[in-house]
């Protein structure tokens, strides 16, 4: 287990910049989660970690020892592709003990890691097969089986459930967040999946275009996310967003409605802000109250669990996400409020949060 | 359709013996046309060719042409011209194959690299492939001769030969001549073969096996061979069985000499049928070929089947 520091880190293919100066440090034993849009430079980071790539400028340690030369082999890290590269000429056994075997570990030893292993993941069923004879669910089990067997200073997982389809997606991962619990391992895991980033990572990196956007708790991400673009990012259905000016101590929208200007902030007259309304945090009232729009209904998506409900306000089309069922009714009219505490601000010019 | 009909109830074929012996017929009238073309493009002249083996067929004895029954055969066990033929076949067609194989595997393992110009290499590499083997024999004949040609020249101050002279007339080194060219010739065949396996490999396995402790000889033997095995093998026995044919270089250059000592079997087959005109004889000779080949092919198919079957 290690603590990993990444360092004013720059890369380039060619000519073409596609990580700016990243910093980031990944304390011993947390997991993090590198979460963005496809093509933000996640995987082009932990491929870096891993020496995958070279490293354009900046540095990068683990546990103080600075890796930029080392060989991925000496860097005793592993490392759970999105294929799962697993040897396809080799047994799950093989599979799994190939490093060590590399290593010149004893017998006995190889076999109790991959024992132990596979007794975690639920392969030892499978440790004759090759990896042509199993499922997508259980080739993923091997790649991270593959992983374990060395106790790595850290894990690297690159989108490592994309592959598989939704249920199981939720099974493994909810098995890698108890396996981190119970190995508790320096992780870093990349997805594009926002859900994923929420639910397993102790801290999740946000990027965008090459640039680490915010870095903290998944929570804080959400309670306070630090641009327009996290904001947008993180969160199902995602936030409204609704454009407006400053005038004369409210924010007027584009289509003419007012809209309060939240305790505690302070906005210059004219300055073009953007706010964010999270669907689930626009209430349904049952009557006009003070303060209250109302709107007609536009589309109701139930979801099971909960209920999108798309109406036209503030000359956008806004998502409100409510548990009451059977409160919309398609082109009947909605009374709504906004609370002021939940509202998001943030300055179109710099995209940056007020507040 | 057959399946239909075979999944039908038990008690329900209604139809009467002709209606179902035209719907057995039906899809081989469908496809004689098909089956008439290769038959008669394919069989036939094969069918001719073997019986040629046992008549007497000579070009310029027109009372030729009985049936002589294993006579040709008897005479070719005795005949100890295709004995040495044979003998120079295996040499011929397996240090071409192995050859042309190690350096087209090591080209295509270079190709593969990335680097500046790389396009323009691979195609410049694949460029012998183009010339008309004919060409390259007058070619790399005309290389060796020390009057017009280099390579002599080249031994010579290498102290690989006591003087410049043609390796093409000296019965011990003679067959190194066509060996040689065919393995210049042949060497894109399995260049083009294994460069397209080798970019079919996924490349995080090799990242995969980097990360695991695997060196650049570790991961040719674990990840990069058993790869390429199936294509090894199906590109090996198409070009020994190729090989074993291709008699134009050695016509070209040698014409089988000096002293029979680079006359290969086809080789020794095209001799008998142009030169001494007899046909008869060139036909058993092709048909013992052909068999040893035959046989050669399954030998490789079965072997390449059990490969394939453990993976
Ligand atoms: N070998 C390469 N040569 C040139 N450009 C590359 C190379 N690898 C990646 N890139 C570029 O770098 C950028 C980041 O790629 P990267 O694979 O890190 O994205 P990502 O965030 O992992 O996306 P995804 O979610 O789709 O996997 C992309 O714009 C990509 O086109
Ligand atoms: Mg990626």
């Amino acid at each position: 287990m290690a603590s990993i520091t990444i360092e004013a880190i720059t890369k380039t293919f060619g000519a073409v910049p596609v990580l700016h100066d990243i910093d980031l440090s990944i304390g011993d034993g947390e997991f993090v989660v590198l979460v963005g849009p496809s093509g933000c430079g996640k995987s082009t980071l932990l491929r870096m970690i891993a020496g995958l790539e070279d490293i354009t400028a900046g540095e990068i340690r683990i546990d103080d020892r600075r890796i930029n030369e080392v060989a991925p082999k000496d860097r005793d890290i592993a490392m759970v592709f999105q294929s799962y590269a697993l040897y396809p000429h080799m047994t799950v056994a093989d599979n799994m003990s190939y490093s060590l075997k590399l290593r010149k570990t004893a017998r006995e030893k190889i076999a109790e890691a991959v024992g132990a292993a596979a007794g975690k993941l639920g392969l030892d069923p499978l440790l004759a097969r090759r990896p042509k004879a199993l499922s997508g669910g259980q080739r993923q089990r091997v790649a991270m089986g593959r992983a374990i067997v060395r106790h790595p200073k850290a894990f690297l997982f690159d989108e490592p459930l994309s592959n598989l389809d939704a249920r199981l997606r939720e099974q493994m991962r909810a098995e890698i967040k108890r396996l981190h619990k119970s190995i508790g391992a320096t992780s870093v895991y990349v997805t594009h999946d926002q859900i994923e980033a929420m639910t397993l990572a102790d801290r999740i990196v946000a990027m965008h275009g090459g640039i680490i956007q915010q870095v903290g708790n998944p929570l804080d991400l959400y309670d306070r996310p630090a641009n327009l673009f996290v904001a947008g990012f993180i969160g199902s259905p995602a936030m409204n967003f609704v454009e407006g000016h400053c005038r004369a101590g409210v924010i007027e929208t584009t289509d003419g409605s007012k809209v309060a200007i939240p305790e505690g902030i302070h906005l210059t007259e004219g300055q073009a802000v953007t706010i964010g309304i999270r669907p689930e945090h626009v209430r349904i009232v049952a009557g006009s109250e003070a303060g209250s729009y109302t709107a007609r209904v536009d589309l109701v998506e139930p979801t099971g669990f909960g209920t999108i409900v798309h109406v036209r306000l503030l000359g956008q089309d806004l998502k409100i996400y409510t548990l009451e069922r059977g409160v919309a009714v398609v082109g009947q009219p909605l009374h709504i409020a906004l609370d002021s505490t939940r509202l998001h601000l943030f300055d179109r010019e710099t995209t940056n949060r007020i507040g | 359709m057959t399946s239909f009909s075979a999944a039908a109830p038990p008690n329900g074929d209604r139809r009467t013996p002709m209606q179902r012996l035209a719907a057995r017929l039906e899809p081989w009238l469908y496809s004689a046309p098909v089956l008439i073309l290769i038959v008669a493009i394919m069989l036939v002249p094969l069918a001719l060719g073997v019986s040629y083996a046992f008549r007497d067929i000579k070009l310029l004895n027109p009372f030729s042409g009985g049936f002589v029954g294993l006579k040709h055969f008897r005479e070719l066990a005795s005949d100890s011209a295709f004995r040495g033929a044979l003998i120079n076949t295996l040499w011929w067609t397996f240090s071409s194959v192995i050859l042309q194989f190690l350096f087209g595997l090591i080209l295509a393992l270079l190709l593969n690299q990335p680097f500046k110009g790389r396009a323009l290499a691979q195609a410049l590499c694949f460029l012998p492939w183009a010339v008309p083997s004919f060409l390259s024999g007058l070619d790399w004949a005309w290389m060796f001769n020390p009057v017009v040609g280099p390579i002599p020249h080249w031994l010579y101050a290498l102290g690989i030969m006591s003087e410049p002279s043609n390796i093409l007339s000296d019965p011990k080194t003679a067959m190194w001549g066509p060996i040689v060219a065919n393995v210049w010739w042949g060497i894109p065949f399995f260049a083009i073969t294994m460069l397209a396996a080798l970019q079919a490999i996924p490349k995080d396995l090799y990242e995969a096996a980097e990360i695991d402790g695997a060196g650049p000889i570790e991961r040719f033997r674990s990840i990069t061979v058993p790869f390429l095995a199936p294509t090894m093998a199906i590109s090996i026995l198409l070009r020994t069985v190729w090989i074993a044919n291709f008699a134009d270089l050695i016509i070209v250059m040698t014409n089988g000499g000096p002293a029979d000592r680079t006359q290969i079997v086809a080789s020794y087959i095209f001799t008998q049928a142009f030169r001494r005109l007899d046909f008869g004889y060139a036909s058993a000779i092709a048909l013992v070929l052909l068999v040893l080949l035959l046989a050669y092919s399954m030998l490789i198919v079965v072997l390449r089947q059990t490969m394939l079957s453990r993976h």
